[in-house]
Order: structure tokens, then C-alpha cells, then sequence
């Protein structure tokens, strides 16, 4: 009996010393809902690590006008659990801001739930879907670099070699539907000519068909939307059937694999890329190289891997934008207790972040503008001896 | 324009020839057990990342399913040992020397390092008893079933191996060595060495089948109960170790099949139903039941899916598969004909 009401003596003051604590300093909730099982699970296991790395180094950070909970979930890749968790967010957990999700299609399902509920959302998929057009898309903003974006810097490398045609190849799933969108508009934008469009799968055994097709349409450069193995498989069979000239290839060949499988032969490709990858050979000058420095050793020291990837970037810059807005609020006077005020003054604060030098590039959202990127975030990487380096246009 | 010819004529073969080995599989399953197996394909997967783990010095995780199944096997057969423990003991004690022989023979290949051929055939020895296993988890406790639900049980059972493939290997492609780098320019025409690996590795195999159903004991039981199941089970022969027998023969052709086209594509989970499925298309022409017509098959799916890929790289699978309703006509004419 002695024990219960000493215990019950202490949890009384406990909450009373965190009564006191939040009176200090009001709670800023930040919900997310990630892939972490799934087929999408390699890119949302990344994002959650980024996002608990935040997570501990707030815990004992008092410099910020609020303190930060954290409340994440798994959506499984799965559109329909990702609606749930978000409207749990809403509701159970109210959030101020929701960072979800990881793929275009769950991204694309909780559309609904967020603008009706009125909380701003930071998606983390590749899609362009998601946040346009940005009138309808109100709430949503995302971080990831699109396909437009990757595209537009690639072709513009390809006017200044004086590239008139070029031969697109792609996947025949909706990564290369998007890619193939992306490059009818821009190569029309830009005056280049598509002299071939070619579909291959990931399923496929054999590539040469494609490659001839191509090689007869006689480009002055192809590009290569797919992911390894296709990517590097297609690139081999177009060095098969006597293909010299240059090959780009979209960021879904940025990683190890594609050099793995293409060995010697994917020497000399343009692969279009995120800062993440070629930070390294960057000059002292660019603002981005020592943010991306900074997150890059905390990250590898925290999780012990080798060099860090593109995706735990896009969940780190999403939490330091809502922390930047939310800073931007607390300044015109936002009360983080009423809910449904604050998060509205948080989604136009977010909308009003301008020159955020996150990992993924440099961020300027406006009303017409969710993604907040551009030129100065895409960059080009050639592969020289098995190794992405930055490659300089000329 | 010539140099276009060629090329797509010897990928259009060489992949033909992939195929031809799966075709061989479908049709030996499909008359000794009548089993329409759409997961073959997975053997190929199978195969095809067993060599993979070996040749970069790894544990193949094919150990963990054979492992697996064989415990499972004994758990299986646990009712025996009540009626019959010294035949019990005995067939358990077998499936445990089975698991220690697989785990000391994969570890000496680790540790001697064999080249590619060698590791081929260490592959081989872990995936083509799975064929045996699998057919003792679904076609043997159900020997009578109608061939629909054969059907289905192996579109389960292809669901289940692609997910414990992903489950052990991941989503990544593995590049796998081929038998021989390089190739060799015949004209315009640049031909890796593995294409003619595959072409006399699918010679041999398909003369090895021949010769042993035709001129050994044990290939002239599985012609018996592929011929007339119930007339050989009364000739005295066990029409379930033959059944086994087939799956095990089948799985070994598929793997085979994998190990060569992982070279040219990596190894990776869902590889193999897709090319299963060509194979069922090309077998279709013989009806599952006749080898040369199902070569032909397989040979006219390589081809056109070559063509297709070139003249419309966007419709080439729509082609390839719709290839299997001229082919059903033209078989059911002939049966009708043949009724007459």
C-alpha cells in the first residue's frame, strides 16, 4: 500500500514537472508515416533513420522556442494503410505537420485526408503529381527532386554538346511513363528532336532489339530513363550494336548497382543526380557542400554504412523546413495550441520558406511552387573508373 | 540492314534456346505427374542466385529452403514411425545425411573456389532436389486432384518461392560471371561466348533426356507413367518416386536454364516467371506433350519476341503472348482431326 501511494506520489510530480516544462516551452508535433516494410521499404527505412538521427539530437537541444514530438508509423507501402495512420495522425496524435510518403502512390492516396483536414503535408515521393498543380495542391509540398527537373538539367548538357535528336529508352511501368512525359515536354521546350522512343521491362532477357532500333534512328544522344539491372543492361547492348556516341541516364541509375552490373562498358555515362551523391567533388564555394558534409558524417557515423544515399535526405530536409517554418511562426506569434490555427500558419510558412539550404538542394517554395528547387540542385555525375564523380557541363 | 538481321536471329536463338530448356521441364512434368507447373520459372530464379552467392564467396540462402524443406519433409512423415520405425529412422536418417551432404559440399566449393562450371554444378545439387521437395509438399498428398487445381497450386506455389526469393535475397540484381568473358565478331555481329555455352549446354541436355528415357531402367518407368500412370503403377512401378523424379529433372533443366542467362541479364527475384511463362507458350505448340513440336515452339517464341522487340519494343510481350491463340486453334483443329 506504501509502494502505490509512493508510486502514485511520483507520477504526480512527473507531470507535474512536465506541466511546467511544456508551459516553458510549447510541444511542436511533427507526424510521419513511412515505408518501412514493404516493397518501398529500402527507401522509407532510410527516411525513418534521418528523422530518429533529428529526433535525439532535438531531445536535448533547448535552443529552438519549442520543443519537438515525434510520432511516426509504417504505411507498409500500402495506400490504404498510409490513410489510416495519416488520419490517426490528424486525429488521435494532432499533428501540426504531416511528413508522408514515401512512394508516389501513397503520396497520391492521402491527398484527400490532409487538404480536408487542412494540415500541411511534405511528401517525400519522386512524382510531380503530388503537389500540382500546386492551387489544388494547397497543403502538399515535397522534397525529392522530380523527373522534370533531372530531365531538364540533362538536356540542357545535350543542347550545349549540340545534340539536335535524341533517342529515348525507357521502362514500360509508371517510372518510365514518367520519365517519358518529362522528356516530350522539355525536349520540345528546348528544340530537340525525339527520334526514337523504345520500351523495355525489368523482366526482359534481351535488350539488343531496342538498342538496334535506336542505333538506326542515328541520335546525336540517348537517354536512358530505368533503373539497374535495365539501365545498365540496356546501356551494354547499345555498346553492343556499335552505339558511340553519348549515353544519359535518369537518377535511377545513381547508385552502386548500375556500375556493378555495367562494369567497364558504363564508363563515360551522364547519370543525372541529387547533390547527395557528388558532394564531395564540389567546390568549397557551393553553400550546399557542407550541409550535405555535416549530415552525411552524422549519418554514416550513426548507422555505420559506408556513404550515405539520396533518401534519408529527402525525411531530413522535410523535418528542417517544418522546424524552420515553425521557428518563422513562433516569430509572428503562433499559438501551437490551437491546432487547426497553427497549422495553417505553419502551411503558409512553409510556402514562405525561401533559400534553405537543405541536403537535396536549395529550397524556395512559393504559391505557384511546392517543390522549391531548381537548377541549382540537379547535377550531372560521369562514371570514371567505377566511380560517380561531378561532372562539369561544358 | 543485314548486320540487324543477324543480330536479332542470334539473340532470337539464343534466348529460344533459354526458353527450349523450360519448355523440356513443363512438357517432362506435365506427362509424368500432369501437373501444368507455372512455377518452373522459379527454378531459373533459383538457380540463377544460387550461382551468384557461390561465385562472390557467399552461403547460398538456397541452403536455407533446402534445409527447410527436408526438416519439413521428416515432420511429414512422422506418422511412420508408429507403424514402421525402422524404415522411419532409416528415411529420416537419409534426409539428415541429405542436409549435412549439401552444407559440406557447398562450404568445400567456398573454400576450393571452383571455377564457374564447378560452381554450376554445386548450384545445381542445392535447387534440384527442391524440385523433389516441392512436389512431395503439393503434388503427392493429392495424387487424384483434377489438373485445375495442380494449376493452381503451382501459380501458389511460384507466388510463395518469388516471395521467400525476395525474403532471402532482396530486391538488388546480382551480376553473375559468365563460363567464358569475352565473345567473338562473326561478320558485324558481336557474339558473347555465352550464348554458345547455352547453345551446347541445351544440346547436351536435351540429348542427356533422350538417352536416359530412352536406354536406362529408370527412364523407361517415367516414359511408362507418363504414357498410362495407372497401367504403370500396375507393371509394379512407384509412379510417386517417378513424379518426384520428374520435378527433380525439371528443376535441374530450369536452374540450368538460370545459370546461363544470368550472365547476360544478373540474377535477381522476379526473374524467372516471365521466362517460365514464355516456355509455357512455346510448350503449347506441342501440347505439353511433344518434345520436337515444343522445340519448334520455343524457337518461333524466341524469334518473334526479337522482331517484336524491334519493330515494336512497347507491344513485344502483347505479341509474344498472343502468339498462344493461333497456336490453341491450330491444336484443336488437329485434335479434332485426329478424333475424326
Amino acid at each position: 500500500m506504501r509502494m502505490l501511494s509512493a508510486i502514485s506520489a511520483l507520477a504526480a510530480l512527473a507531470m507535474s514537472a512536465t506541466a511546467t516544462f511544456a508551459a516553458d516551452r510549447p510541444e511542436l508535433r511533427i507526424g510521419s508515416v513511412v515505408a518501412m516494410t514493404g516493397p518501398a521499404s529500402a527507401l522509407g527505412l532510410p527516411e525513418k533513420n534521418a528523422i530518429e538521427l533529428l529526433q535525439e539530437r532535438l531531445a536535448n537541444d533547448t535552443s529552438l522556442p519549442f520543443t519537438v514530438k515525434f510520432i511516426t508509423y509504417d504505411d507498409g507501402s500500402d495506400p490504404t494503410k498510409a490513410v489510416n495512420n495519416v488520419r490517426k495522425l490528424i486525429t488521435e496524435d494532432q499533428v501540426h505537420v504531416v511528413i508522408c510518403c514515401t512512394t508516389t502512390p501513397t503520396s497520391m492516396a492521402i491527398l484527400e485526408t490532409v487538404t480536408q483536414a487542412k494540415v500541411p503535408n511534405i511528401s517525400l515521393a519522386l512524382g510531380q503529381s503530388v503537389i500540382e498543380p500546386a492551387a489544388e495542391r494547397r497543403w502538399i509540398f515535397k522534397t525529392p527532386s522530380t523527373d522534370q527537373l533531372q530531365v531538364t538539367g540533362l538536356v540542357d548538357d545535350m543542347v550545349k554538346r549540340g545534340v539536335k535528336k535524341v533517342a529515348f529508352l525507357g521502362l514500360e511501368d509508371s517510372f518510365g511513363e514518367g520519365g517519358w512525359i518529362a522528356m516530350q515536354s522539355v525536349a520540345k521546350a528546348k528544340g530537340v528532336e525525339i527520334v526514337a522512343s523504345e520500351r523495355f521491362s525489368r523482366t526482359d532477357t534481351n535488350f539488343t532489339p531496342q538498342a538496334l532500333k535506336v542505333r538506326q534512328s542515328n541520335p546525336d544522344a540517348v537517354y536512358i530513363h530505368a533503373i539497374p539491372p535495365s539501365s545498365a543492361l540496356v546501356h551494354q547492348a547499345l555498346k553492343r550494336v556499335g552505339y558511340t556516341g553519348p549515353i544519359y541516364h535518369s537518377g535511377g541509375s545513381a547508385n552502386n548497382a548500375f556500375i556493378s552490373i555495367g562494369k567497364k562498358d558504363v564508363e563515360g555515362a551522364l547519370v543525372g543526380t541529387t547533390p547527395v551523391l557528388v558532394y564531395t567533388d564540389m567546390p568549397d564555394s557551393n553553400p550546399l557542400k557542407p550541409v550535405i558534409a555535416k549530415f552525411a558524417a552524422l549519418y554514416e557515423k550513426r548507422f555505420n554504412v559506408p556513404k550515405v544515399d539520396i533518401f534519408p535526405g529527402q525525411s531530413w530536409d522535410a523535418v528542417n523546413i517544418t522546424l524552420r517554418a515553425a521557428e518563422d511562426a513562433m516569430k509572428a506569434g503562433v499559438n501551437l495550441a490551437d491546432v487547426p490555427a497553427a497549422r495553417a500558419m505553419l502551411r503558409d510558412k512553409i510556402e514562405g520558406v525561401k533559400e534553405f539550404v537543405g541536403v537535396g538542394g536549395i529550397f524556395n517554395y512559393s504559391p505557384t511552387d511546392h517543390l522549391g528547387l531548381d537548377k541549382r540542385s540537379t547535377f550531372i555525375s560521369v562514371v570514371k573508373n567505377g566511380e560517380f564523380r561531378l561532372y562539369e557541363s561544358k | 540492314m543485314t548486320d540487324t538481321v543477324l543480330f536479332l536471329l542470334v539473340d532470337g536463338l539464343t534466348n529460344g534456346l533459354v526458353y527450349a530448356l523450360l519448355a523440356l521441364s513443363l512438357v517432362l512434368v506435365f506427362t509424368v505427374t500432369r501437373v501444368v507447373n507455372i512455377a518452373q520459372g522459379e527454378y531459373v530464379m533459383l538457380g540463377a542466385l544460387t550461382l551468384a552467392d557461390l561465385l562472390q564467396g557467399r552461403m547460398p540462402g538456397t541452403l536455407y529452403l533446402l534445409i527447410g524443406g527436408l526438416v519439413l519433409c521428416a515432420v511429414l512423415d512422422a506418422g511412420r514411425w508408429r507403424r514402421d520405425w525402422r524404415r522411419a529412422s532409416l528415411y529420416t536418417g537419409g534426409l539428415i545425411v541429405a542436409g549435412v551432404a549439401a552444407l559440406a559440399v557447398t562450404r568445400g566449393a567456398l573454400a576450393l573456389q571452383l571455377p564457374v562450371i564447378g560452381m554450376m554444378a554445386v548450384a545445381l545439387l542445392l535447387v534440384a532436389p527442391l524440385g523433389a521437395l516441392i512436389y512431395r509438399f503439393t503434388v503427392h498428398p493429392i495424387p487424384n486432384a483434377s489438373t485445375i487445381v495442380f494449376v493452381i497450386i503451382s501459380v501458389g506455389v511460384s507466388m510463395s518461392v518469388q516471395g521467400l526469393g525476395l525474403l532471402i535475397w532482396g530486391a538488388n540484381p546480382y551480376p553473375v560471371d559468365p563460363i567464358a568473358a569475352g565473345g567473338v565478331m562473326m561478320g558485324p555481329v558481336f557474339i558473347p561466348y555465352q550464348s554458345f555455352a547455352i547453345l551446347i549446354t541445351a544440346l547436351l541436355a536435351m540429348g542427356g533426356l533422350y538417352l536416359f528415357s530412352e536406354f536406362t531402367l529408370i527412364g523407361k518407368a517415367l516414359q511408362a507413367s507418363a504414357m498410362n500412370r495407372l497401367g504403370a503403377q500396375f507393371c509394379g512401378i512407384p509412379v510417386n518416386l517417378t513424379g518426384a523424379l520428374a520435378f527433380l529433372l525439371a528443376a535441374a533443366f530450369s536452374a540450368v536454364s538460370g545459370m546461363l542467362l544470368a550472365p547476360l541479364i544478373t540474377a535477381n527475384y522476379e526473374m524467372g516467371f516471365m521466362v517460365g511463362l514464355k516456355g509455357f507458350v512455346g510448350g503449347a505448340m506441342g501440347g505439353l506433350i511433344d518434345y520436337p513440336l515444343s522445340l519448334l515452339g520455343v524457337m518461333i517464341v524466341g524469334g518473334l519476341e526479337s522482331t517484336s522487340a524491334y519493330v515494336a519494343s512497347a507491344y513485344r510481350d502483347v505479341l509474344v503472348f498472343s502468339l498462344l491463340i493461333p497456336i490453341l486453334l491450330w491444336r484443336n483443329t488437329r485434335a479434332r482431326a485426329e478424333a475424326r
